[in-house]
């Protein structure tokens, strides 16, 4: 750098260049392609939760445990900002959780997660059917790394309308089933499901896509064997 | 994508390359950004440039990107003094 007046001109000249060539992409996916195959050794499969604050992820977990907690072995990680919150509602529940705090990072990472199997491991036998790992609520960010999961579910509840999907392209696309939640709202908002499905389809025609509410029990029979198909069972 | 914490990450990188080369700092920066990488190149520059204030042996380095073909983000070059 010139010391006369700070360009940076020269700088081949006079500095030494070191070639690198390194992705800076690939220390997420590499650390999440191990994750999987931990996860693999646990018996599990492992389901990443993206959606919104606010979508329902937390309640629907609280009732999936309800419905099938005795069959299935479940193990659930939770990813906030801050606050051991939902990790304590799932522990009510009788089920291994572990909660991360990100102190700041709006998604979950790889590395992250990978603590946080670890610790699942510490406190519990070590032995899963699934993970759930329950994303940092966010639309975004979370959609862009790749924790480890061997699927991954969005959820989209009703007060937050139907015009998502085709807003949020990304995310919409790299998942393999959403769920539109708190459906016992539907008369009180302007919900299109017609426009929510075919929007979502339309960038995802692969998507599962389901109806519940949690609360009200209605679509959670089709969400266990959405669970099932998602197990190799069924 | 996380252009901020992506430029964290190669901040990161470059101290651990002017420690490991025992230089004194970087002064040019070269990185190739895939079109398909998701990446904003106007927000990696910002956030490199907003970043990189915080490290004595980084401050004055130059960020060079190059558009690629492809969806990864590389770091291909540093030059140092």
């Amino acid at each position: 750098m010139c010391d006369a007046c700070g360009c940076h001109i020269n700088d081949d000249a006079t500095g030494k260049i070191v070639e690198i060539h390194q992705s800076l992409l690939a220390a997420n996916i590499e650390q999440a392609e191990k994750n999987r195959k931990h996860i693999e050794a646990m018996g599990a499969v492992a389901i990443n939760m993206i959606s919104s604050p606010g979508s329902g992820k937390t309640t629907l977990l609280e009732h999936t445990i309800e419905h099938i907690g005795d069959k299935i072995r479940i193990g659930v990680i939770e990813g906030d900002i801050e606050t051991e919150r939902d990790a304590d509602r799932i522990r009510a529940k009788g089920v291994p959780v572990v909660q991360l705090t990100t102190g700041g990072a709006c998604h979950l990472d790889a590395p992250l997660v990978h603590k946080g199997l670890h610790q699942l491991e510490n406190l519990s036998d070590g032995k899963f059917d699934i993970i759930f790992i329950e994303n940092v609520g966010n639309l975004v960010c979370p959609a862009s790394f790749d924790l480890g999961e061997h699927n991954r579910i969005l959820l989209l509840s009703v007060p937050e309308g139907s015009d998502k999907p085709a807003k949020y392209p990304t995310t919409f696309n790299g998942a393999q089933a959403l769920i539109i939640s708190k459906t016992d709202l539907l008369p009180y908002f302007d919900f299109s499901l017609e426009e929510a499905t075919r929007e979502a389809l339309r960038l995802n025609p692969e998507l599962t896509i389901l109806q519940l509410s949690a609360t009200k029990g209605t679509g959670m029979e089709d969400w266990i064997v959405y669970l099932d198909s998602v197990l190799g069972g069924g | 994508m996380h252009e901020l914490s992506l430029a964290q990450g190669l901040i990161d990188q470059l101290t651990d390359l002017v420690r490991y080369h025992k230089a004194t700092r970087v002064v040019t920066v070269r990185v190739d950004i895939g079109t398909m990488a998701g990446i904003v190149t106007d927000s990696f520059a910002f956030g490199f440039d907003a970043v990189k204030t915080t490290t004595d042996c980084i401050r004055e380095a130059n960020l060079e990107i190059k558009e690629v073909a492809g969806d990864d983000l590389v770091l291909a070059q540093v030059v140092m003094e």
